[in-house]
């Protein structure tokens, strides 16, 4: 009995040994990360209403790939663009999220292919077939950024323009779901995507749309797994694809997913309604997908905002004080965060950070934490400024008269000049939490689940922007109006600063 | 008069060889006075002269760079309990600077209660004591904007009166007050002397000056240079430049 547990443990470790010695170096810690940016179905979207509910041929490719490794499939959703920096910044071990597998690329990363796929030009049902991408000339063409189409375009119109005609004219958006809107509404003549994009939208855009062009691009055949540059993790990965490739598993995921060959079966009738749909719009109203998105932003805006008036106090008096070191590093400090765009910096502590200081690439690092981190170093740049300008317009004399009482700095700082500064901050510091809570908006490209967020994977996954558009408004609209409301009952109790209003008062 | 080298610790204020520099700018030159209890002191001089300087240096809000300032016999210098200081010697400005954003109630028990840590209900039967006693008290609830100036300035020396003073220095507490209202104010500084309490103030107005001071003390360029009754000062004055701000005052 014992002898052949002992026997089955001989036979057993090794076998084990080798499984962990065959694990490319991005899988560890029993953990396989990816980073998609789920708005573009079928390969990676959000189906249904819960945000976190991933889906598509690439995450089902990322989930078979983390059994394959035996660990844990930790996905992680940002903007397109953010993908390729956050794989740089290790903050994921890959990245499938619908790209290509192009020349450029492969300078910087390795990448293996999991799927064919075709370029296809598409335009509003009736307009007619053209023969090549030139024919495109003079026209307006969308995208979406941070795509490699742009660059493509950009070649074509080097030959248009050595020929002596007009370029393409090319708009670039940052989902896919913009890219189609723009054909939809007439504003853009085509965009440029892959087939397997359109076989799912069939039934958002079927009967609307039809393909013009299938341009033979040799750099537009495959989507690719990319990960950081290292041949043996390279071999390791593409071991993997070709073993699930050979078994047909791959074939049966895009096949599950409707991505097979025939384009023109794609566009039949079906039409959908176009009236603005009170259903669907009162549905993402109360769904707890768009509570939880604005939530975040509240709490995202507030916790934030807080932040940057606590310190932004001292940094205010240090300002208004004598010159020193201090004061002049303060200066450099907010001319430097007012003066970099906000996005930027989200951009900067999410991506760039982790390159100086590794443990920003740990896990306790999140998009949330990050966003608060930022927010409040740039919101307290201009938060400084209005406490200066505040504490500034209080009456010396104030000073000199709780000085003449025997009070100490603190006690007079506590209940005479704060007091009185807090009067004159009031009306810009909500200003100011006004325009951060619309500036958390931008956090969705480090892949905080905001409001916008919210709001952007559901119109990729339904087509119908108004409805959500509409909806994340009405939330907008709402919290700015509810700080207004209270801003106004806080102007109430300062009526010792008007004459009319304390005598009404007293009356 | 001549007063011994040595400061008199039985004056409430004794002062010797008092300066002050502002930079390299000498803002009091070497003052000596001796100010008795309950006396009302009157600091005369031209705008610039340092009047408001060394009032500001008897509470130490300016501190001086030299000389000896005894209080009640205690020596004056950068180791005084400023909070017990502040509580001795109490002020009361021009601009009167009430606290805009406290009732006139408010304004007078904040720093005894701050400071002295006396409780809310004892500290507001102190402050009604004293707003009384400028005849205020019916506007104990009001916001410092509510009232006239001449109303404001009595809550003023209501509020010094509140941390129990035995001096109080006046910043030209009329300079902003119509007639009638510094009538009221001169009424109330005579109350203050006949309860003991020691006044320093600076003004402009002859009038107030004549009928309030025991003594007046002329300044020019940060020097006292006559130290006199109101008579004899106004009537005799001893120095050239008294008499011709004397002069320049009553032609304006
Ligand atoms: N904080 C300061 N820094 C530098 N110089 C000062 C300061 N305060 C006052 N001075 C200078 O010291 C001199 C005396 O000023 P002070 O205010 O004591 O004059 P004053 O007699 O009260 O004048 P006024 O009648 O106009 O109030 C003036 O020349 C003034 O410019
Ligand atoms: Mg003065």
């Amino acid at each position: 009995m014992l002898a052949a547990a002992l026997l089955a443990l001989a036979v057993l470790l090794p076998a084990a040994r080798a499984l962990a010695d065959d694990l490319p170096s991005f899988v560890h810690d029993g953990q396989l990360t990816l980073c998609t940016n789920p708005t573009l179905p079928p390969m990676t979207f959000v189906n249904g209403s819960d945000t976190n509910a991933l889906a598509g041929m690439d995450i089902d490719l990322a989930r078979r790939l983390a059994a394959y490794w035996h660990v844990a499939l930790i996905p992680q959703t940002m903007d397109f663009e953010g993908l390729f920096p956050s794989l740089s910044a290790q903050r994921c071990g890959m990245v499938i999220s619908g790209v290509l597998r192009q020349a450029g690329r492969l300078r910087n990363y390795d990448a293996v292919a999991y799927l064919d796929s075709t370029v296809v030009a598409v335009a509003r049902v009736g307009t007619p077939k053209i023969r090549e991408m030139a024919d495109l000339s003079g026209q307006t063409v969308a995208v979406q950024s941070g795509t490699s189409y742009a660059a493509q375009i950009e070649r074509e119109n080097d030959r248009l323009r050595a020929s002596g005609r007009p370029p393409i004219i090319l708009q670039q958006y940052p989902t896919e779901d913009q890219v189609v809107q723009q054909v939809l509404i007439g504003r853009v003549h085509a965009f440029i995507s892959q087939d397997v994009e359109l076989y799912y939208r069939q039934k958002q855009l079927g009967g609307k749309v039809t393909i013009i062009l299938t341009p033979d691009y040799p750099d537009f055949h495959q989507f690719a797994v990319y990960i950081r540059k290292d041949s043996r993790d390279s071999a390791l990965l593409q071991k993997a694809i070709d073993e699930l490739s050979q078994k047909g598993e791959i074939a049966a995921m895009a096949k599950k997913w409707g991505i097979s060959g025939d384009h023109q079966s794609v566009f039949t009738e079906r039409n959908a309604p176009s009236r603005f749909d009170f259903a669907t719009f009162f549905g993402a109203l109360f769904s707890t997908a768009f509570l939880k998105g604005a939530a975040l932003t509240l709490v995202i805006a507030l916790l934030s905002h807080l932040t940057a008036i606590a310190i932004s106090i001292p940094m205010a008096m240090k300002l208004n004080g004598r010159d020193s070191i201090i004061r002049r590093l303060l200066g450099l400090y907010v001319a430097v965060f007012r003066g970099a765009p906000t996005l930027l910096q989200l951009l900067f502590i999410w991506n760039a950070l982790p390159q100086f200081f590794p443990i920003f690439r740990e896990h306790w690092f999140t998009p949330f934490l990050a966003t608060w981190l930022s927010l409040s170093i740039n919101e307290s740049a201009y938060q400084v400024e209005i406490n200066r300008a505040a504490l500034r317009a209080v009456d010396p004399g104030q000073v000199l008269a709780a000085d003449a009482l025997g009070m100490t700095t603190a006690q007079t700082y506590r209940h005479v000049i704060f007091p009185q500064a807090l009067r004159i901050a009031l009306p810009p510091t909500i200003n100011e939490f006004i325009s951060l809570l619309k500036t958390t908006s931008l956090a969705s490209v480090i892949s905080l689940q905001e409001l916008l967020a919210v709001t952007q994977i559901q119109v990729a996954r339904t087509f119908q922007f108004t409805e959500y558009y509409a909806a994340a408004l009405v939330y907008y609209l709402a919290m700015v109006f509810f700080f207004l409301f209270l801003q106004k009952r806080i102007e109430r109790r300062f009526i010792w600063a008007d004459r009319n209003k304390a005598s009404a008062d007293a009356a | 008069m001549q007063l011994s080298t040595s400061p008199d610790p039985t004056a409430r204020i004794s002062i010797r060889g008092l300066s002050k520099f502002y930079k390299d700018y000498l803002a009091l030159d070497r003052i000596d006075l001796d100010i008795s209890k309950g006396e009302k002191i009157v600091v005369l001089g031209p705008s610039g002269s340092g009047k408001s300087t060394f009032i500001r240096c008897l509470n130490r809000i300016e501190p001086h760079d030299s000389g000896v300032l005894m209080i009640d016999g205690h020596v004056i210098d950068d180791r005084t309990d400023l909070t017990a200081l502040r509580g001795s010697v109490g002020m009361v400005f021009q601009n009167y600077n009430l606290f805009p954003h406290l009732s006139v109630l408010d304004n007078c028990t904040l720093a005894p209660r701050l400071v002295r840590g006396i409780t809310k209900s004892d500290a507001e039967a102190t402050a009604r004591r004293y707003l009384s006693q400028v005849n205020i008290a019916e506007q104990a609830e009001k916001f410092p904007i509510q009232l006239s100036g001449g109303q404001q300035q009595r809550v003023a020396i209501a509020r010094a009166l509140c941390m129990n003073p035995e001096i109080i220095l006046f910043d030209e507490p009329t300079a902003a007050l119509d007639p009638e209202s510094i009538s009221g104010i001169v009424g109330i500084m005579r109350d203050l002397a006949d309860q003991g309490i020691t006044t320093v103030c600076v003004t402009h107005e002859m009038g107030f000056a004549r009928h309030i001071a025991d003594r007046i003390v002329f300044m020019d360029r940060g020097a006292v240079l006559e130290v006199t009754p109101p008579e004899e000062f106004f009537t005799a004055p001893r120095t050239e430049r008294a008499r011709t701000f004397l002069a320049q005052m009553i032609r304006h």
